[in-house]
């Protein structure tokens, strides 16, 4: 079982952890267009690559994002958001 | 004694052709070039062929024939889905099937075993009856059936589960059949040869010459190839492609793992899928018991074992069949599925006009592969999809107008 | 007769204890220490298993689990190794998949239609005509398989351990027993595994080294063993290697999953078969078998044999061989080199630049034909040489045990100079020494095992110490016009069969892999991949090195699955009240995790039809303590809950409650719930049972996006609630309460002491008009759930569970999320308009509805009653058709006692929505019942 370093609680299994998705920065819901919209609900950026994502620390209910490559399956860092 | 293998055994010289024809030198043009040398990709080129005339086709492989989700997956063929759309769809999937071995002249195994959709909840068996009045309202056969009927059919299941969940009754899906994945794209691969299409394997696309909004040829790593057709039916490997085309999708790649046991002699006769204990099972005509379970929960561009997906799915296995407990699993392996939001594939035209998509196929692509090359080589070859795959186009999510396959799907395969 | 030999010097049989054991019906003999292989073939028996696909007879080919030429079952257990289970008193063990017994297996008759079946040949039948072939697949499975599994077989559960360590090594032979001991010495933590009984590996048997299993040896175990930091694991195997260095080892008890810092793998590697015609006759051994055969087990492996050489090891095995008092016929040497010095045997015939072109014999070897050969395969059969023999003990090359190596992602090289793959590079924190890396020879073996563990201290980075050093001979194949020169013997897979493949286009590795299924068998190819690769690698001319393997996938043996699950793990919730349930018999059903009471008392519709009747017409109590429950605070808390849900909470009034809609960024319902405001700063909010999780999931990450002052602490465990419901409710709750209840009987909220606890107490009326939410710590909801009991005993007060509770919602109307709504439901389809807030500026989903807005609706959400209700009711999720197309579906049905009538909701197309239309509902039986559109609440419902 992968390991993941959490912020808080350092290196613990993978299946303490939930993934979130990609990080995605929400358009201004007043001035986008339609299809900005959809395109931010729906579309992801799905090719290879170094990518922030959100996980969650079960156990301890603690949100993070981690750079991870989902090519190699190699965590970069691990931050809170804003904290970058 | 066949007589194919009684003139196998006396022929001095090797009686059989070979099965794909394989050119040394990639032409500089084609009127179409379909990228990804999988069961889709292939049926593609045999029905650009077969049905449209269109013989001056390049298939262009990275790998080998058959080396990605179409030689991976667990071979499962069914058309219980919970859409209409869906329903329709893999249904006339099945309708190719029943007698693909006999058109391509190739022994698919195409084996009829049925399908039982275990329930273990009140809220299972309220999804079982909804897909099963949608598929008999499409002409499908499906119903929901009892216990009685599990154990009649599986006579060594446990119905309790070891006490933990035990099973309500089940979808019953008799067209539910399995195959000899390898073959499909063997199969395909050389009737598509025999018509004239040239394919590539060990050849990679590197970019895609696209100019005015229009698909003017790809690159490879063999060079280049004018064309005014492109197909993308690369399954885990999408994103790739349409990050070339410049495209966004809904698309996230996640591995879908399976293994497999020793052989045994047979006594597993039917398909069993459990949604609840996130398993399904069925045995090979080699004997192996065929095994996976829920989609691995995060995006992944590879297809590395874990090994608590092979203790959960062990687990589960055997509060279902408790007497297997010594029974091995030899080998165990995973694919790269191309999920999408609404768990239905993305089929057609693109914003790039020549570029057409073949996509989305998550954990459901092999059953519909004979239907997924007869329709995209249509829509290939008139620019234009037929009704079938209407609710299958990419600017469903654009419009909010999603497919909603996700409470079949999600259990299924 | 027997073949036990006198004592050998490392022997792992006890001769002080034996046992009898049977085998396909007769009796034998074994030691203490035996395995079913060396046991037989002590006893002199020869044919100990059928091949899989021609039912050829087999004997021992690597007695190392390398081949499953002896595959066993006991009525329990099948495709039992023989050549590693160790014999037990009383075992009672038949041969897999023969007819009529491994000696006279009628099936061998597949021999001789073998021509007939070439690789893949059920390609290119059987298909036609179409009807006919179930009849040829149903005989085909039969034929296919191994074992005869037992459905009687009992569930064993096994225990699983998790280990950590600061260096595992897997493989204890002398390179791997060298690096434990090394990196213990520098103060590491250290697993050493080894699959077989003893450590030693090469050592213990390959005993004309000179070096043997002497002082060498015993020095090594004994340091291994007095020193604290070794762990060793015996009997075990690291089944495959999985990201982070995490190996499950499997022993025969069970699987330990060891979490290791570095690892070493000295894993050996596999001695491979000669391929030449009938090589597969019992008596035709790998030369290590016939060393394990002799050193281990003290079994002399044939009366008179030959050794068919390709390297330096079968001039050892033959010395071996002379030693144990077997009659040396001939050795075969595929090259024309000179034997080693100081290994050269006395007076006996050696045959340079020969090959063996065929062996002779029907269920044993009785002979070979030797013939000089051009080292390529093709043999000069003019001058061939008939030897008698019993026996052949083949030395003709390796292959590394590389599994673990390529799961971790190392790459490898094949070396010309040793004929063998060897690691060319390797991932950071996985190090390779001894055979696996090339290196051969007692010393070098010992010093890269201590090379291989200062890398993995740290203390050196070098791959590989020493160049490769054994070369074998790198084509021991010859061609047969016969063929039945098998490559494969799990498959039984010819020479010819590569070539067919090769010419019909599947000329790449994995293709001919799948073709011919080369390797696919049980042992996974570790004595035929790599004879496999040098075919592939001769047709398509081109080195081996670009021809490249295949992947090795877990697992490295085979994992029982029993193992693989462990004991199974199924957490279960219980409410504080689960007790008082059970004690008052409820039926339980599962909502998740959670156990909740569905219905009290014997007869479920009984029950039901009274407790709906309590509720109604006097007072029911529901346990609702799996609902979510969260406590925010904050001055922010308001606009947090403003962004998070699609009401208004910024104006809420303190002591009151709001319903909340949750929508997820496409605008579909994900969950509703009710927010409390019990002061300025604080409300108390609460989400759907199966949901809980999710939600306070989704709000501490929005919380964390949103960057608002706000603290949200999840009261789910640690707070139980229930719902008092029905016209005494409040009457009820009065006696124990001082509160005006009066003052929250429209949709308020207050904190106060109920039967002597402090409890919120929430006018919910999701199931009644009337109706109390009472919330409170886990510790004290028992005694006030029993006050309100007692207190209730005499007005016809009960417990009721979640069957009657649908069907109270029912009755007023309220949907269930869910239940009644789906993964694209949003809330225009299910009516819910009302609970959206027109002015705000943000909320999840708001941008998506107004998108949505825009399109015509698709369906809608309504209720309906059935003017004739059929006896048996239309399921729930049975279609409602509008001209024969599916319009919508039933989501929720049920006849209601209080309104004497069948309910429900439906969705319907929009046009068809509007009270007293008239819609179809395809009943499951394929009749269609006429519905009839409802305003909701149903009228004459609440109480």
């Amino acid at each position: 079982m992968k390991l993941l370093k959490c912020p808080v609680n350092g290196l613990r299994p993978i299946d303490e952890f939930a993934y979130g998705g990609e990080l995605r920065e929400m358009p201004d819901p007043q001035s986008c267009s339609d299809g900005e919209w959809a395109d931010y609900v729906f579309n992801r950026t799905g090719a290879p690559g170094v990518k922030p994502e959100w996980w969650y620390h079960i156990p301890s209910g603690t949100w993070f994002v981690a750079e991870r490559n989902t090519v190699t399956d190699m965590v970069e860092r691990t931050y809170f958001r804003g904290e970058a | 004694m066949p007589y194919r293998l009684i003139k196998f055994a006396f022929s001095k010289q090797h009686p059989e052709a070979a099965f794909f024809r394989q050119p040394a030198q990639i032409r500089d043009s084609y009127d179409a070039v379909i990228i990804g040398g999988g069961g889709h990709g292939l049926a593609a080129a045999y029905y650009l062929a077969r049905d449209h005339g269109i013989t001056n086709v390049a298939v262009l492989e990275r790998g080998y024939l058959g080396g990605g989700n179409t030689g991976r997956n667990t071979t499962i063929i069914r058309s219980n889905y919970l859409t209409p759309e869906g329903v329709a769809f893999y249904d006339a999937s099945v309708k190719i099937w029943e007698n693909l071995s006999q058109e391509l002249d190739l022994n698919l195994f195409y084996s009829n075993r049925g399908h039982f959709t275990l329930a273990h909840t009140e809220s299972a068996m309220r999804t079982m009856r909804w897909r099963a009045e949608v598929n008999k309202q499409m002409g499908v056969k499906s119903e929901v059936l009892g216990p009685d009927d599990i154990q009649q059919a599986c006579p060594q299941i446990d119905l309790s589960c070891a006490g933990h969940a035990p099973i309500l009754g089940a979808l019953y899906h008799a067209p539910g059949s399995v195959a000899r994945h390898d073959g499909v794209a063997w199969g395909y691969g050389r009737a598509a040869s025999q018509m004239g299409v040239e394919i590539f394997q060990n050849t990679e696309v590197t970019g895609l010459d696209i100019r005015g909004g229009r698909i003017h040829g790809v690159q490879t790593n063999r060079g280049n190839i004018k064309t005014g057709k492109v197909l993308s039916a690369v399954a885990g490997f999408t994103p790739r492609i349409t990050q070339m085309a410049g495209i966004r999708t809904p698309i996230v790649i996640h591995p879908l793992q399976a293994c497999v046991t020793e052989p045994m002699k047979p006594w597993l006769n039917t398909i069993l899928v459990s949604g609840s204990l996130h398993v399904y099972v069925s045995q090979s005509s080699r004997g192996e018991l065929v095994m996976g379970a829920a989609l691995d929960p995060y995006e992944l561009h590879s297809t590395r074992s874990t090994l608590d997906f092979v203790e959960g799915l062990s687990s589960h296995i055997l509060d279902m069949f408790p007497f297997l407990s010594g029974i091995k699993v030899v080998r165990q392996w995973a694919g790269m599925a191309d999920m999408t939001p609404d768990f239905a594939p993305i089929m057609g035209r693109t914003p790039v006009a020549g570029f057409y998509l073949d996509a989305g196929w998550g954990t459901w692509g092999f059953k519909a592969t004979p239907i997924s090359g007869k329709t995209m080589a249509e829509t290939m070859a008139r620019d234009q999809e037929p009704e079938l795959i209407d609710a299958f186009r990419l600017s469903r999510f654009r419009e909010f107008e999603l497919t909603g396959e996700k409470g079949a799907a999600a259990v299924g395969h | 007769m027997s073949y036990r030999l006198p004592q050998q010097s490392g022997e792992w049989i006890d001769r002080n204890l034996t046992f009898s054991f049977s085998f396909e019906g007769k009796t034998y003999q074994a030691c203490n220490g035996d395995t079913v292989s060396s046991a037989l073939w002590a006893s002199g028996v020869r044919v100990l298993g059928r091949s899989f696909k021609y039912h050829r007879p087999r004997g021992v080919l690597s007695l190392a689990n390398h081949d499953i030429n002896v595959m066993l079952e006991n009525g329990i257990d099948i495709n039992l190794r023989a050549d590693v289970l160790p014999v037990t008193a009383g075992m009672k063990l038949d041969a897999v998949n023969t007819a009529g017994g491994v000696v006279k297996d009628y099936l061998s008759v597949l021999g001789w239609l073998a021509p007939f079946l070439p690789a893949g040949f059920y390609y290119k039948a059987f298909h036609r005509p179409r009807l006919l072939f179930p009849f040829w697949e149903n005989i085909i499975r039969r034929m296919a398989g191994l074992g005869v599994m037992n459905p009687k077989a009992p569930r064993l559960v096994s225990p699983k351990t998790n280990l950590h360590c600061d260096v595992l090594v897997v493989g204890g032979g002398p390179a791997g027993m060298n690096a434990a001991l090394v990196a213990a010495k520098q103060g590491a933590r250290v697993i050493l595994v080894d699959e077989n009984a003893r450590l030693g590996g090469t050592l213990g048997y390959d005993s004309s080294s000179g070096l043997g299993p002497g002082q060498q040896l015993e020095q090594l175990c004994e340091e291994i063993e007095a020193h604290a930091d070794i762990e060793v694991h015996l009997s075990s195997y690291a089944a495959g290697y999985y990201a982070d260095h995490l190996l499950p080892l499997i022993g025969p008890e069970g699987m330990a999953k060891v979490r290791t810092r570095q690892l070493i793998v000295a894993s050996g590697a596999y001695e491979q078969p000669a391929v030449f015609r009938n090589n597969d006759l019992p008596g035709i051994m790998l030369g290590s078998a016939a060393q394990r055969l002799i050193q281990r087990y003290a079994v002399k492996p044939f009366e008179r044999g030959v050794v068919l050489a390709g390297n330096e090891q079968a001039w050892r095995v033959a010395l071996d061989l002379l030693a144990a008092g077997v009659e040396l016929a001939a050795v075969i040497d595929l090259r024309m080199d000179p034997p080693p010095a100081g290994l050269i045997p006395p007076a006996v015939l050696v045959y340079s630049g020969y090959c063996i072109y065929e062996a002779v014999g029907s269920s044993g070897l009785e002979g070979v034909w030797a013939c000089p050969w051009d080292g390529q395969g093709n043999a000069d059969q003019s001058r061939a040489i008939y030897i008698p023999c019993d026996g052949i003990a083949m030395s003709v090359g390796w292959a590394p045990a590389s599994a673990l190596l390529y799961q971790a992602g190392a790459k490898m090289k094949y070396d010309e100079d040793c004929q063998q793959f060897v690691p060319d590079s390797l991932p950071p924190g996985v190090h390779a020494a001894g055979r696996v890396n090339g290196i051969y020879g007692l010393a070098d073996s010992l010093a890269d095992g201590e090379r291989a563990a200062l890398g993995a201290l740290g203390l050196s980075s070098v791959i590989n110490l020493l160049p490769a050093s054994q070369a074998s001979h790198p084509w021991p194949l010859v061609e047969h016009p016969k063929a039945k020169n098998f490559v494969d013997f799990d498959e039984d897979l010819q020479l010819k069969d590569f070539a067919t493949a090769a010419q019909e286009g599947f000329n790449n590795i994995e293709l001919m892999k799948r073709f011919t299924t080369v390797g696919m068998g049980p042992s996974q190819g570790k004595h035929s991949n790599m004879n496999a690769i040098r075919v592939l690698a001769r047709l398509r001319d081109e080195p081996i090195q670009r021809v490249g393997s295949t992947t090795a996938r877990p697992f490295f043996h085979p994992v029982p699955m029993g193992h693989l699950a462990g004991r199974s793990f199924h957490p279960v919730r219980h409410t504080p009240l689960h007790g008082w349930h059970q004690q008052h018999e409820a039926s339980f059903t599962y909502v998740g995790a959670w156990q909740r009471p569905a219905w009290y008392g014997p007869d479920k519709a009984t029950a039901i039809v009274n407790e709906v009747r309590a509720v109604r017409h006097a007072a029911g109590l529901i346990d609702v303590g799996t609902l979510g429950k969260f406590e925010l605070r904050g001055l922010e808390a308001g606009e947090f809950l403003e962004r998070f849900y699609t009401g208004h909470f910024l104006q809420q009034k303190i002591g009151t409650t709001r319903y909340a809609l949750l929508l997820d960024e496409s605008g579909v319902i994900t969950d509703d719930g009710v927010v409390a405001r019990l002061a300025e700063d604080f409300y108390y909010v609460t989400a759907s049972t199966s949901n809980a999780a999710a939600v306070y999931r989704e709000m501490t990450r929005c919380l964390q996006l949103w960057g608002l002052e706000v603290t949200i602490v999840n009261l789910t465990g640690s707070y139980a609630a229930f719902n008092i419901a029905g016209p005494l409710s409040r009457q009820l709750m009065e006696g124990l309460t001082t509160a005006d209840l009066k003052q929250i009987s429209n949709g308020g909220a207050i904190e106060t002491q109920v039967a002597g606890q402090q409890a919120r107490v929430m006018n919910v009326r999701f199931v009644s008009d009337l109706a109390y939410e009472v919330h409170a710590p886990a510790q004290s909801i028992l005694s006030i759930w029993q006050a309100l009991v007692e207190a209730g005993q005499s007005c016809g007060l009960k417990p009721f569970g979640i069957d009657a509770q649908r069907l109270l919602r029912l009755e007023m109307g309220h949907f269930i999320v869910g239940h009644d709504t789906d993964g694209l439901t949003h809330p225009f389809e299910a009516g819910l308009d009302w609970a959206l807030a027109k002015d705000k500026t943000f909320y999840i989903g708001q941008r998506s509805l107004k998108i949505k807005a825009n399109k015509p609706l698709t369906k809608k959400l309504v209720g309906f009653t059935l003017p004739h209700p059929p006896a048996n009711l239309p399921d729930e999720c049975t279609l409602v058709l509008e001209q024969g197309r599916i319009a919508g579906r039933v989501t929720s049905i049920a006849f209601s006692p209080t309104l004497g009538q069948v309910i429900g909701l439906a969705y319907v197309a929009p046009e068809a929505g509007i009270a007293g239309k008239r819609f179809v509902i395809r009943h499951q039986d394929g009749s269609d019942v006429a519905a009839i559109v409802s305003k909701l609440p149903f009228s004459g419902a609440a109480a």
